[in-house]
């Protein structure tokens, strides 16, 4: 969060900037406030108070392909490093390049997640972010399914970046235990809404529980949550906070899937321009969010019939900061193609670096699906 | 068993384009054990005494050097292999009775404290011919702990000159070596170089009769070195520049010059045998520049004894645009430059003063008088009041003093190098 007066960065949880004083907007006035209430889920059994009732324990489920064999686990405890990436040599068990010296990443501050070639992730720790509080799970289940989950640790609580792993690697465990949805249109997208429901609930009782396995801190670690899945023809999509998910098809126009819960969509709504409320410093404040400390950690739904091909990007403000419109994501896609990226992964590590060449002031997530609609 | 600990003391942070990094590495030895005890080879010790002509003038010092001697022989702990030579125009052999090494036990120290009061003064004095028959001596004991003691009174004479270079050149790695001086008569400049290559102490000792409390204290600290030897070991990224590397505590003693490199990133420097003590290290690197954010090991600072790697310390660059960080210097490092040069104007100073330019004498001995109140180095400050007289401490106005010891000048040289510890925050 960005001090509106001086530009300072501020905690989230505080009232006054540390830099200049000034009254730093709250994370969810009402006042300023005029989103609808998220419609109850009305046919799903296990919609009671408790949010991790009988949502399946699926963080039991390993995934079994696309970690790029990277397992995250070990940032919990022994540090596992990625070669350097100044100058690709070996890194030593202190963490430092045993040539160049450079600090090197661990592999939780940047990690690539590739299935077949049609769909490539990567998360990144940025340039200025002492750690990455971002985190993403994808998977392709073996019926064709394809799951893209990102979550964006709140910078200023601690821990965040635990929350957003826990959460996000619920949400794709729950979404990837689901057989492709076979029936009408409208029938499938019902039952996407609800298991996008489902896998939200379920990744907010994985943020919850790291705040109860720390003890209840006071400030509790919470992230946003977007996750997609894309079922054939069909894209559903489901979010809390602020990280999006866009359509970027071939020779259209792309759009921007998700809405964020955000101050700044506010603005928008009340006829500001995007680019002005965008470039406001109190935008960025989410109005929703996952965690122990959420008012209201329910997703927004949205589902798309695909009808040509295109990119299905699902990623956190790290990158749509620095390319907030389809259409610019689209020129940064074709750029990064005609440069040789090709696949998945790589493009997205091309969008990667380019929030990186702006100055990576935030972590930054991008994950792709490459869609070519078939009929079921 | 030993185990050694590395603590840093370093400012990280860099501004945009800086490149200059400074670490204090603190490495602290524990349980070092007994000299050749713990190892499992056993210790060599060597005692050195002058017992050239002048040694006799007064007959106290020569009765003194027997004393010193006796009590160093008390202090070897049994099984050690020891030898006792008397230094004049040769070395000649005090015990045992014929060039070697005898091993320590309640008969052999009765039969070298007997020797010992035998010692008999003429000749004149040629430490470049002891050490080297000291060294001949050491290299037919076993690996281990090799140590001297060499007590002299008179500067070098009676050897060409290069003769003393030429036997620390073979020297150097065999044996360490800690000298002392009796009266004022010898050459500091002579011992420092000694005992800076043979990694050694250097003291004066001006009252014959504080020799043996001296060579008590000195044989047994060489007793309590359980590690026989170990090194210093720096890595400095590609790119990069070791500016220096200096021991700043417990005295300055710069290494850069006996830096070995093992591979193109790494450099090793002997620092000897240690007993539970602290050491620290100042270590400045020139490193490439990195854009701000980035963060960049500027070195790797180990101890090494016997290729293990016993207490690793990491030296760290992180360049940042928050001038906060940036401006802040780091009270060790600030405390150590501060002390290294203190050593440096207080050797310069008395260097001027011998050659009778009082003029820049003045000003450096000045410059030391205000280093030395500035840091808290009492027993320094002591030392340079014998010298000169402090005008205004604050601003580092002395007048030198007419009359001068010239015992106390040498112990303002000898001990300019030692240094007083940071008070550490805690």
């Amino acid at each position: 969060m960005t001090c509106s007066s001086c530009g300072a960065e501020s905690l989230a949880g505080d009232t006054f900037c540390e830099a200049c004083g000034a009254d730093l907007a709250p994370p969810s006035s009402p006042s300023l406030l005029d989103v609808p209430p998220a419609s109850p889920i009305v046919d799903d059994p296990t919609a009671d108070g408790d949010p991790t009732a009988d949502v399946p324990r699926t963080h039991l489920l390993t995934p079994t392909s696309g970690t790029d064999g990277v397992d995250l686990d070990d940032e919990f405890g022994v540090d596992v490093f990625a070669p350097c990436a100044a100058c690709g040599a070996a890194v030593a068990d202190d963490g430092f390049c045993t040539q160049c010296g450079h600090k090197a990443r661990t592999r939780r501050e940047h990690w690539t997640e590739t299935h077949g070639d049609h769909v490539g992730a990567v998360c990144d720790r940025g340039i200025t972010h002492a750690r990455n509080e971002d985190a993403m799970a994808t998977a392709v289940t073996d019926a064709g399914l394809v799951v893209l989950v990102v979550c964006d640790g709140v910078t200023t609580a601690p821990d965040s970046d635990r929350a957003s792993l826990a959460a996000s690697r619920a949400a794709r465990d729950v979404l990837a235990a689901n057989p492709p949805v076979e029936g009408a249109f409208a029938a499938r997208l019902s039952a996407w809404e609800r298991t996008l429901h489902l896998a939200c609930r379920a990744a907010n009782g994985e943020a919850v529980a790291v705040a109860r396995a720390l003890g209840d801190p006071p400030e509790p670690p919470s992230c946003t949550f977007v996750a997609a899945v894309v079922d054939r023809d069909l894209v559903a999509t489901a979010w809390c906070g602020d990280s999006r998910a866009y359509w970027l098809p071939d020779g259209a126009p792309g759009e921007q899937l998700s809405l964020d819960h955000s101050l700044g969509t506010e603005m928008i709504r009340r006829g500001m321009a995007r680019s002005d409320a965008e470039a406001d410093a109190t935008s960025h404040t989410i109005t929703r969010w996952l965690g122990a400390d959420s008012l209201d950690p329910t997703p927004e739904f949205r589902a798309l019939a695909v009808d040509r091909p295109g990119w299905l990007l699902v990623c956190s403000d790290g990158l749509w900061n620095e390319a907030s419109e389809p259409e610019r994501l689209q020129a940064l896609m074709a750029d990064a193609a005609a440069a040789g990226a090709t696949s998945p992964t790589a493009l997205a590590e091309s969008l990667a670096a380019f929030a990186n060449e702006r100055g990576g002031r935030d972590n930054i997530t991008v994950a792709l699906a490459r869609c070519v609609p078939q009929l079921p | 068993m030993a185990e050694f600990q590395a603590e840093v003391f370093q400012n990280e942070y860099l501004s945009d384009g800086a490149t200059d990094v400074h670490g204090v590495v603190s490495i602290t030895c524990s349980g070092a054990g007994i000299a050749g005890q713990s190892s499992g080879t056993a210790a060599a010790e060597v005692i050195i005494v002058d017992t050239s002509g002048s040694m006799d003038m007064p007959p106290a010092k020569i009765a003194a050097a027997r004393r010193a001697a006796k009590v160093a022989i008390d202090e070897i702990v049994d099984g050690t292999w020891f030898a006792v030579m008397s230094g004049h125009t040769v070395a000649q052999m005090v015990f045992p009775p014929h060039p070697g090494l005898a091993k320590m036990s309640d008969v052999t120290r009765r039969e070298a404290s007997e020797a010992v009061s035998r010692l008999r003064s003429g000749g004149a004095t040629a430490i470049g011919a002891w050490i080297t028959a000291a060294t001949e001596l050491f290299n037919q004991a076993p690996a281990g702990q090799r140590h001297a003691i060499l007590l002299t009174d008179g500067k070098i004479e009676g050897e060409p000159a290069g003769a003393l270079a030429a036997a620390l050149e073979r020297a150097r790695g065999v044996f360490q070596c800690d000298c002392r001086g009796i009266g004022s008569d010898w050459v500091v400049e002579e011992l420092r170089t000694i005992a800076t290559a043979l990694l050694g102490t250097v003291d004066i000792v001006a009252a014959p009769e504080d020799l043996e409390a001296d060579f008590e204290a000195m044989m047994r600290n060489a007793m309590s070195r359980g590690v026989a030897d170990a090194r210093l070991r720096v890595w400095a990224p590609q790119g990069s520049e070791v500016m220096f590397v200096r021991q700043v505590a417990p005295q300055v003693d710069d290494l850069t010059s006996r830096a070995t490199r093992i591979s193109p990133l790494v450099v090793e420097f002997p620092t000897g045998a240690w007993s539970d003590e602290s050491r620290d290290y100042h270590v400045s690197v020139r490193v490439p520049p990195a854009p701000v954010g980035n963060e960049r090991l500027a070195a790797r600072v180990e101890l090494v004894v016997d290729d293990q790697v016993m207490a690793k310390g990491l030296v760290k660059a992180i360049w940042s645009a928050d001038t906060n960080l940036t401006t802040r210097i780091d009270p060790a490092v600030a405390h150590y430059t501060g002390q290294a040069q203190l050593a440096d104007v207080i050797q310069r100073g008395l260097a001027a003063k011998s050659a009778g330019d009082e003029r820049t004498a003045t000003v450096l001995l000045g410059e030391a008088a205000k280093l030395a109140h500035d840091s808290g180095n009492e027993q320094t400050t002591r030392l340079l009041a014998k010298v000169v007289d402090v005008v205004d401490v604050e601003a580092g106005t002395v007048r030198l003093k007419q009359q001068v010891a010239k015992s106390d000048e040498m112990a303002l040289d000898t001990r300019s190098t030692k240094t007083t510890r940071i008070r550490r925050e805690p």
